[in-house]
């Protein structure tokens, strides 16, 4: 039941408004929460919330039963994940079928279903709660703190877990220096992957020449392998927008822009409700909550270009123009959309400012480590065992993120590297797990923060192709403008390509040294200042690997067609010949029942045997 | 007046003049591929690199459009500065490696020719500086060409590689092209001229006296429509050749001392 909205004049009458929506929840005596993140959306949870509507509406249980969609968990790896309150009890792996036991059993019951708890492989010990789920136990969360808890398409949900109230603090008890001045105790600094402290920009704006002033929040994350911003906008994007409104409180600006990209539409949708919603209670428009401040926002969707994500490329994509970067000698803060004042920070940036107003930047500050404060999304993705969006503390390990959170790599294969950063990011090995993740560290290690991606890698990852995998990326998304980013990343390409086709040369190495630093010294923009990250530090950590594929043309991952062999193992042949018959080439002979044999001067290393093969007889060597 | 101080050589400059200004000042040479006074400056093509003291550090800048705005201390034939250019020239030749000019520019850098293969082809010997694009919106005002593609794939061209209508084949791409990569074509059959490689062709005035050619009718037609000039006379002579004009003009003026 929806209580009638109205327009909230001042915080008193925001405070009332609170306390009705938060009597009619304490009302509630069950709520389902089905998470709806684009993880479990597409293994079928939407369906899952339907088929709860629809028991809930059979059951005719006189108790009032409320479902909600919520936002990711960040435990993708284990959805869709289902939460029953009270109780919080998780399920994850939810299936159609299970709906209705769980409704049964739990909703309407108070018995827990075993089979669909998190188990713990390694102790076998059943999770009820997310809190007895290693995947979280070392975690500390934030920006995600209500992420799965909130329906994100419900601003009452919002206003009932304490959202909107640093908003109504800070225009009603703070002067917008003090703002910045918190924000700066608090050592925010920038999450979209420069690092920049939010303090120092917001300042630099608000004392720039020049009106209007703009602030926009960079949505355009395209990593490979992130969706942290993603999952916030989400998830919960009124944490952005009132991170957005104190911000453009602070810096004097009435005029806000979230540029998204298109490819996320239920981002796009959930945003474009929570403005609209923001608008309807006050929250945004003319003289928000009586504090004669008033301040809107727009929503504009891109187009999908990686380079958009640079700030005076995505500037150039507001206007309307190609999405190409110019020269930062004169900073956005004081010449950036249409020529005028913008400060642009990135969706984790904004969505860790209502925390800061609320809690003081004593407390933020208290988080993390000298140089990096408060907490740090991150994607863990590759080949670790619980893929998902983890929250930790700057200065927690790589290792307690890759093996106490991530569950370590899969398949029990050993750990190689961990990539973070993105494509302007490096590969770190293991000998640097222990290193703590905070921005300068990171750096000094030649990978860097990032926006948050951080992509797990095991045994069998070949690093050249690693690198020749990101720098293609990167030759794909640049933008063309400048000599070296577009000339240069194309030369460094055609090197690693000979290298991982066995064509490699002695100099090989010195080359790609040449030309990532021609080009971290005169690219345009950061895309191509830092393009040659992933080779460079792939070189500095996996220098062996590159020098057998060059003077060994032997790929010791076994990646790179061509530098490696198949062979028939003759004790696990069976001779049933499915090899012999799909091999495009006919390199494999044998006798029926007999073991076979592959002809290597024939063999173009296609793999199709490996694929056919159902004894896993084929081994490559 | 902020004071530059370029490979030991000392100027005041105005504020917000750029480094390539202040060389020019001191008589110090940078090259420069995608840089012309009568455009903005973009710091597309990076062979301006010079160096810069930023206290505790150098910072490799673009001189076209790095703006002087306190006393700075430029180095223009520092190590790494040169080595960055170089860098840059090489990239550009694998990229071109036909342009004249391209390779006289490279031998007044010192950069003998070019350690790389040329791998990227979007565009045969155009270095994709984008002087022809901005000297077309800017200076002329008719945007006929314009960048299309993405990265190594970037190529200048008319709206969908068809002949342009908004061309006035006026020329003025060629004649700012680094390179030489576009070229005015004359066809004398047709009396039309074109603007390679972008495929448009314009007729062109003939001197209603001898029979020159003097410019492209479109572009004849544009200059007439901005001075809106009502005389008579005015029409009849920009339909001539300067030279005949001149003759005309040095008669009226004989003729009226006459009368």
């Amino acid at each position: 039941m929806t209580i009638a909205v109205k327009h909230l004049a001042d915080p008193r009458e925001m405070e009332a408004y609170r306390a009705v929506v938060k009597a009619r929840r304490g009302a509630v005596a069950h709520t389902v929460r089905v998470c709806i993140g684009t993880g479990c959306a597409a293994k079928g949870s939407r369906r899952l919330f339907e088929l709860f509507q629809e028991a809930a509406a059979e059951s005719g249980a006189d108790v009032e039963i409320t479902n909600k969609c919520v936002g990711c968990h960040g435990f993708c790896e284990r959805g869709p994940i289902v939460v029953i309150e009270p109780g919080d009890i998780f399920y994850q792996r939810v299936e159609e079928p299970d709906v209705a036991e769980i409704f049964r059993e739990t909703v309407l019951g108070g018995r827990v279903v075993e089979r669909l708890l998190y188990t713990d492989s390694a102790t076998g010990a059943a999770a009820t709660t997310e809190e007895d789920i290693p995947f979280y136990q070392a975690q500390q969360r934030i920006v995600l703190a209500a992420n799965g808890l909130i329906d994100p398409r419900s601003i009452d949900d919002y206003l009932a877990i304490g959202g909107y109230s640093a908003l109504s603090k800070a225009l009603t008890a703070m002067q917008p220096e003090q703002i910045i001045a918190e924000v700066e105790k608090a050592g925010l600094r920038g999450r979209g992957g420069g690092g920049f402290p939010a303090a120092r920009k917001w300042r630099s704006c608000r004392q720039a020449h020049g009106s209007p002033k703009y602030v926009i929040c960079n949505g355009d994350e395209g990593d490979p392998g992130a969706f942290m911003d993603r999952s916030v906008m989400e998830g919960n994007p009124h944490s952005v927008l009132e991170g957005m409104i104190i911000g453009a409180y602070a810096i004097g600006s009435n005029q806000g822009y979230i540029y998204v990209r298109n490819e996320y539409p239920l981002a796009v949708e959930h945003l474009k409700v929570a403005i609209g919603q923001a608008r309807e209670l006050g929250l945004l428009g003319e003289n928000i909550l009586g504090s004669g401040f008033s301040f809107d926002i727009k929503i504009t969707r891109g187009g999908g270009a990686f380079v958009c994500g640079e700030s005076t490329a995505l500037m150039a994509s507001l206007e309307g123009r190609a999405g190409e970067p110019r020269a930062k000698y004169v900073h956005t803060v004081e010449h950036g959309l249409n020529d005028l004042p913008t400060n642009l920070n990135n969706v984790e940036t904004w969505a860790n400012v209502p925390a800061i107003v609320n809690r003081g930047g004593d407390w933020f500050a208290g988080i993390g480590t000298e140089k990096s404060k408060g907490t740090k999304v991150f994607s863990l993705v590759g080949n670790v065992v619980n893929t998902g969006l983890v929250e930790v503390p700057m200065g927690i390990t790589l290792r307690r993120i890759v093996e106490e959170i991530g569950g370590g790599v899969q398949g029990g294969k050993a750990f190689k590297a961990v990539q973070t950063g993105g494509p302007s990011g490096g590969c770190i090995p293991a000998e640097h797990l222990d290193t703590r993740v905070d921005f300068d560290e990171l750096t000094h290690l030649g990978s860097m923060m990032g926006s948050g991606g951080m992509i797990v890698m095991d045994e069998n990852t070949c690093m050249v192709n690693v690198a020749k995998y990101f720098l293609g990326f990167l030759k794909d998304e640049s933008c063309g403008k400048c000599t070296p980013c577009r000339e240069g990343i194309a030369q460094m390409l055609y090197i690693l390509d000979r290298i991982t086709h066995g064509d490699g040369e002695n100099g090989d190495l010195d080359r790609l040294e040449v030309l990532a630093g021609l080009l971290d010294g005169t690219a345009l923009c950061a895309l191509g200042k830092t393009s040659a990250n992933p080779v460079l530090s792939t070189i500095r950590y996996f220098r062996r690997e590159y020098e057998e594929h060059i003077r060994e043309k032997r790929c010791p991952a076994k990646v790179c067609k061509g530098l490696f062999l198949y062979e028939i193992d003759a004790e696990a042949c069976k001779g049933c010949g499915i090899c012999k018959r799909n091999c495009p080439v006919s390199a494999i002979s044998g006798e029926r029942r007999q073991a076979h044999e592959i002809d290597q001067a024939v063999c173009t290393k296609c793999g199709t045997c490996l694929e056919k093969c159902p004894f896993s007889a084929i081994l490559k060597v | 007046m902020p004071t530059v101080k370029i490979d030991g050589i000392s100027i005041e400059v105005e504020t917000e003049s750029t480094i390539l200004d202040a060389a020019h000042k001191a008589g110090v040479w940078i090259p420069t591929l995608c840089h012309h006074p009568a455009v903005t400056n973009v710091a597309a093509c990076r062979i301006c690199m010079v160096e810069i003291d930023r206290g505790d550090w150098r910072q490799l800048v673009t001189a076209c459009n790095y703006p002087i705005r306190r006393d700075t201390d430029v180095y223009v034939n520092s190590e790494k500065a040169v080595r960055a250019r170089q860098g840059v020239m090489e990239l550009l030749l694998a990229r071109a490696p036909e342009s004249k000019e391209l390779k006289e520019l490279a031998a007044r850098m010192d950069v003998k020719g070019t350690p790389y293969p040329t791998v990227t082809e979007s565009q045969r010997n155009c270095i994709l500086c984008g002087l022809c694009i901005r000297v077309c919106e800017e200076a002329i005002g008719q945007s006929a060409i314009g960048f299309a593609g993405r990265g190594a794939e970037r190529v200048v061209a008319t709206p969908f590689r068809m002949a342009s209508e908004d061309c006035i084949a006026c020329g003025a791409c060629a004649a700012v092209c680094p390179v030489g990569t576009i070229q005015i074509r004359m066809h004398p059959e047709t009396n039309e001229v074109e603007i390679s490689p972008f495929k448009t062709r314009a007729k062109m005035l003939v001197c209603e006296e001898c029979g020159a050619r003097i410019v492209a009718t479109p572009v004849a037609g544009q200059v007439l429509e901005k001075v809106k000039f009502d005389w008579e006379e005015f029409r009849r002579r920009a339909r001539l050749c300067p030279a005949c004009r001149r003759k005309r003009t040095a008669a009226a003026l004989t003729q009226a001392k006459i009368e």
